[in-house]
């Protein structure tokens, strides 16, 4: 995928198509998919951790509050 | 009397008409499984009851305009003042685009999907957006891409970024390319060093890559292997929202800032000013009207405007004083007043095929009552706009006219005057009475207390 992307900035792209727009967003999505995926992922995996932590913080601090 | 709706033409699932003075829009045969689906997966009631969706009721099948194509006939509520994604402020439009991606994000939830991610399918009720094309959605396909992505990208991330990180006048071109900012022209105007930051590099600069390097060459969908995961889908979803999200303005001072700190105009002035302007809107007789603010700066007026019953769009040329209104406007969830960015030297045009698809400024009065305080002196002396010519302006925006003169000795026009030769004989009370005499009766005039100023409640004739 990193090649992908070195690829994506090095190389000229003729500047005529304007035609169809369309096809070139669906490419790239397919491009990205991969890479977003991943990104989610971590992001999900970090919330997770965080929620974990964060509980456990807030559970012990409800129970100092509690005494 | 009535007929098709000239900007409701490029999706051949239905149309928007006109029958009786009432908007209806008409479902046709052929999207009548997605219509159906739309109902059945709960994502309408969903997005309606939460505000999202306008909300409609079906009417009678015998209205429809083409019957041999109809399949419903649905009522939209009203919008009450139509704008355009080039009027919006840069919170608008990014809680438009938030909005866009938040209802594809429920739709894909429910099986459906989102295949219009125009701006114009936004509307605002106030200052809260909604979604007003009903007929947008289609069954998720398992494996296909978004297909709004490219629409999504060049009409609300293109130009949040452009105004972000390099100058917030760029929401003008949104004006020029009615279907989005091209992706290449906003990848050569954003600083280089957005190349390092993901989302940008991705859904910008890569994108704009991509449409050029693949548009035109007659690609086959079916020669284009491999699928996205409905994850894979939902992640580019996320990854424009956390785009969109990191994208902040912050508006510094306004150019009318401390515009009422002036010499000459005193908290008192001020509060008197507020009071006779009440005074005047009240006199005009108009019940829950649609009222023009224009040059309303921060909303102050458009306030007063409001709370004695009427829709107000607050207009002003200043991009931070729109911000600020509107982010006032958000947090205390007003929906009587939409501020807008407006040029009142150069108004929005009509714009689109045929010039049919967005409505001018002027297509979209005349309101019941306008206000133009301390708007004079801007357009006769910093526009050169001869004070008849403006009375016409006014008199073609509405009916009812509260205006405020700014005589010359005031510190505001003074200011106007001051590096500038005044070749304005005419601007003078006596001048100003005559230029606007032949379009508006004058019902009353009084001076606010402590300035030079006068404020006059005109009726045109």
């Amino acid at each position: 995928m990193k090649y992908l992307f070195i690829l994506f900035l090095a190389v000229p792209v003729p500047v005529h198509a304007y035609l169809d727009p369309g096809t070139g967003s669906y490419i790239l999505q397919m491009i990205i998919a991969g890479i977003a995926g991943a990104l989610l992922t971590i992001k999900i995996f970090w919330n997770n951790i965080m929620m974990f932590f964060g509980k456990l913080f807030k559970g012990k601090k409800g129970r100092d509050g509690r005494r | 009397m009535g007929g098709v709706n000239t900007a409701s033409f490029r999706d051949p699932s239905g149309f928007v008409f006109e029958r009786g003075g009432i908007l209806y829009r008409q479902v046709n045969s052929r999207y009548a499984p997605d219509y159906d689906l739309i109902k059945s997966s709960g994502l309408l009631d969903e997005l309606q009851s939460g505000g999202m969706l306008v909300a409609h009721k079906e009417a009678d099948l015998s209205l429809a305009l083409m019957p041999e194509s109809a399949y419903k006939i649905i009522e939209p509520e009203k919008i009450p003042f139509i704008s355009y994604p080039y009027e919006w402020s840069f919170s608008m439009l990014k809680d438009a685009a938030l909005l866009t991606l938040e209802i594809h994000k429920r739709a894909v939830n429910r099986g459906m999907s989102l295949k219009d991610a125009s701006a114009y399918n936004i509307q605002f009720k106030g200052s809260r957006p909604v979604f007003i094309d009903t007929l947008s959605f289609e069954k998720y396909k398992d494996g296909e891409p978004w297909i709004a992505y490219g629409q999504f990208c060049s009409h609300f991330l293109a130009p949040l970024a452009l105004m972000a990180l390099r100058d917030i006048r760029l929401s003008s071109l949104l004006r020029a390319y009615i279907d989005g900012i091209p992706l290449d022209l906003a990848s050569k105007l954003l600083p280089f060093l957005t190349r390092l930051n993901i989302p940008l590099l991705t859904n910008i600069h890569m994108h704009a890559r991509s449409r050029l390097r693949y548009g035109g060459k007659g690609i086959k969908k079916s020669e284009v292997k491999g699928k996205i995961s409905k994850f894979g889908m939902l992640a580019i979803i996320d990854g424009l929202e956390t785009a969109v999200k990191e994208l902040k303005w912050q508006p510094r001072g306004t150019q009318w800032g401390g515009y009422y700190n002036d010499t000459n105009y005193t908290a008192e002035a001020f509060e008197n000013k507020e009071k006779i302007v009440k005074n005047m809107i009240e006199e005009t007789g108009v019940k829950s009207g649609l009222v023009w603010d224009l040059g309303a700066n921060e909303g102050v007026f458009s306030s007063i405007a409001a709370s004695n019953g009427h829709y107000t769009a607050a207009f002003d040329i200043d991009p931070a004083a729109v911000e600020k209104n509107y982010i006032r406007l958000k947090h205390d969830d007003n929906n009587r007043i939409i501020p807008l960015l407006m040029d009142l030297t150069n108004p929005s045009a009509a714009s689109g095929f045929g010039n049919e698809e967005r409505m001018s400024m002027k297509e979209r009065g005349p309101a019941d009552i306008v206000l133009a305080l301390a708007l004079i002196h801007h357009l006769a002396i910093s526009n050169n706009t001869p004070l008849s010519k403006a009375a016409g302006f006014f008199a073609a925006s509405g009916r009812n006219l509260i205006v405020e003169f700014v005589p010359k000795e005031d510190s505001q026009a003074r200011r106007l005057l001051a590096f500038r030769e005044d070749i304005f004989e005419g601007y003078t009370t006596e001048g100003f009475e005559r230029g606007f005499k032949n379009m508006f009766e004058i019902i009353r005039k009084e001076p606010i207390q402590g300035t030079k100023r006068v404020l006059y409640l005109m009726r045109r004739l």
